[in-house]
């Protein structure tokens, strides 16, 4: 088998293995809570009393534990199913399934964005180095990386939205809208957009341009780069045809780590927003103490983040040649 | 301890406060920046010029000489809200911060000197944890716990410890090498006291360093539970301020001074951990100040 593809399946199947984990604990977490096994779904003043053995029969709680896990294990790999949500009184997987689109849409758009600018910022920074420059971009960013995701949400939200009116205040689109074309609908949604994939790639940009930077300070001191210059290319063709692709593995390499973070921002900044993806539910289901919505969502966000992480990781194989070897 | 011992730490101790405080810029700039929220935290009676609970003014006031910024929905003074909020978020923050070096230290320190199984089951379990998206797990453990501050700062330090072990179990592998370990063992020392008596001093200037650094993030994870509304709704933090500016209309209102305040403290606060923490970084591990 090709370097690459031996890489690859052996990410494959370690993530496979950590989703089987994340699951696991899933089923673990609310039947650890003190007051024992789903004491505050029994207890809930909330539910009928025909809800609650309906629960109680579909959790199988009244089994014991191994045959709950088993049970559980089948229901949600062979049918996909994690429960009902107490609020929609619909299946969980239902729910999340109609918000999963926006949130995707807003992770890899604001990620791919924050990488590009923050690397080339960041290469562009080191390579400036000492200049009045770097120093603003550096302070300014380092400034952005402190601030809460859903702070900065905010403060754009006030200041763009609520004084300048040159964003609506909530919502992906236009409520009860009815739409003449497909792309009135998509100009409405980038109307609706634009402020919080600026907040998400802020401070993505934030955070990439810091390790870019660093990254590519350290590789301008390697030897092949002295080489490359004493051959007599310019400063520019040093930076762009021989540094950066080494200088930015360590990035990609961080970007894969990070992601779980950029997606706990996103979910943030949707709330901030008001957009309908899985961070809005996420603050419903806390808000309504919708327990098996909530357990939905773990299980989703941490599918759609090992997905990210593992493309991320393929993507890194593609860039640094030395994987092929392995 | 005797006298001699006493005075030797001061003096150390003071070097490293120069070092670190006076003649690195960075550390300087974030002692700066923490003086602010450090002095509201320990001194709030003297500061706030209201008490934070009482109404001192009308709704949704802009700020004035009165009211240095403004007042809420419900007529309190947010200068004084702030001032008194200082204290939970500072605590929260460094707390969830100790106690995740703690934790973390104590698995890296187990994994990287004991190796073997143990070694491969504890990393098994960090990597994992490095890989899960972080802040709906700990949504989802708050939500189920229940409200307060003891569950926001042991559910912070659950799902950030594991980069804490990484580092420390990469510091005991390279520090078991060295010949007294070795010497240590041979005259029949046990594990935990090579560990703790041997191998934990050694880290424990960059430990201290490390807590600084994870203070920033952790007051940001305090800010974000708390802004769901998983914080304690009745104390006031910064976190808590926003999730009440946010729910009482604070956008629609135009109140943009209720927002911005307490976030800039968080903002502040973190770029000042950061700043000391980089600072004390470097006061450990001199090679870093190649940058």
């Amino acid at each position: 088998m090709p370097g690459i593809a031996r890489y690859v399946a052996r990410k494959v199947a370690s993530r496979i293995l950590v989703f089987f984990i994340i699951v696991s604990v899933t089923f673990i977490i609310p039947r650890l809570m003190p007051g024992g096994a789903f004491a505050y779904l029994i207890e809930n003043p909330n539910i009928s009393p025909e809800l609650r053995e309906a629960l109680i029969k579909e959790f199988g709680l009244d089994k014991p534990l191994w045959v709950q896990y088993v049970a559980f294990l089948k229901e949600f790999f062979l049918r996909g199913n994690i429960g009902i949500s107490f609020y929609y009184l619909k299946p969980v997987s239902e729910v999340i399934m109609q918000a999963l689109p926006w949130t995707v849409a807003l992770v890899t758009t604001s990620v791919v964005l924050s990488a590009l600018f923050g690397i080339t910022l960041g290469a562009l920074a080191a390579y400036k180095r000492g200049s009045k420059l770097e120093a603003g971009m550096f302070n300014t960013f380092m400034f952005i990386r402190s601030m809460p995701s859903f702070w900065l949400g905010l403060v754009l939200l006030i200041v763009f939205g609520y004084y300048l009116r040159v964003a609506p205040l909530y919502g992906a689109y236009t409520y009860g809208a009815t739409y003449r074309s497909t792309l009135d609908f998509i100009a409405d949604v980038m109307w609706h957009l634009w402020l919080p994939m600026t907040t998400l790639v802020l401070l993505g940009t934030s955070v990439y341009f810091i390790l870019s930077r660093n990254s590519v300070v350290d590789v301008l001191t390697e030897d092949f780069v002295m080489v490359a210059k004493a051959k007599g290319l310019s400063d520019k063709e040093v930076l762009f045809r021989h540094a950066l692709r080494p200088a930015s593995l360590p990035v990609l390499t961080y970007l894969a780590l990070d992601l779980g973070y950029s997606i706990g921002g996103a979910l943030l900044v949707e709330v901030v927003f008001s957009l309908p993806g899985v961070g809005k539910l996420m603050y419903e289901a806390v808000y309504m103490t919708d327990y098996p919505l909530l357990l939905g969502i773990v299980i989703y966000v941490s599918a759609l983040t090992l997905t990210l992480i593992t493309i991320a990781e393929i993507l890194y194989a593609f860039i640094d040649p030395r994987v092929k070897l392995l | 301890m005797n006298r001699g011992d006493v005075t030797r730490f001061l003096r150390r101790l003071g070097e490293a406060s120069k070092a670190i405080f006076i003649m690195n810029n960075r550390g300087l700039v974030g002692l700066i920046l923490l003086s602010i929220p450090i002095a509201m935290a320990l001194f709030p009676q003297a500061i706030a010029p209201y008490n934070p609970w009482e109404t001192t003014g009308a709704p949704f006031e802009p700020p004035s000489w009165r009211h240095l910024l403004g007042t809420n929905d419900m007529g309190q003074d947010i200068f004084s809200e702030l001032v008194y909020g200082a204290r939970i978020s500072l605590l929260v923050g460094f707390t969830a911060a100790a106690a995740t070096v703690i934790l973390g230290t104590v698995i890296g320190l187990i994994a990287g000197y004991v190796g073997g199984f143990v070694d491969e089951v504890l990393l098994t379990v960090t990597d994992t944890m490095m890989l899960i998206p972080v802040l709906p797990f700990m949504i989802l453990l708050a939500a189920m716990l229940g409200q307060g501050y003891q569950n926001i700062i042991l559910v912070i330090t659950i799902f950030s410890w594991p980069s804490v072990a990484r580092l420390v179990r990469a510091q005991t592998l390279s520090l078991k090498q060295n010949v007294y370990v070795e010497a240590a063992r041979a005259v029949g020392a046990s594990g935990s006291w090579i560990m703790f008596k041997h191998i934990l001093p050694q880290l424990l200037p960059l430990l201290v360093a490390f807590i600084v650094l994870r203070a920033g993030g952790a007051m940001i994870a305090e800010a974000s539970l708390s802004f769901l509304g998983l914080g304690d709704p009745t104390q006031k933090s910064w976190g808590t301020m926003i999730y009440w500016a946010q729910r009482s209309g604070a956008i629609s209102s135009g109140a943009w001074w209720w927002i911005t305040a307490p976030g800039l403290m968080i903002t502040l606060s973190v770029l000042g951990f950061a700043q000391v923490g980089y600072a004390m970084e470097e006061y450990v591990n001199p090679r870093l100040r190649a940058r």
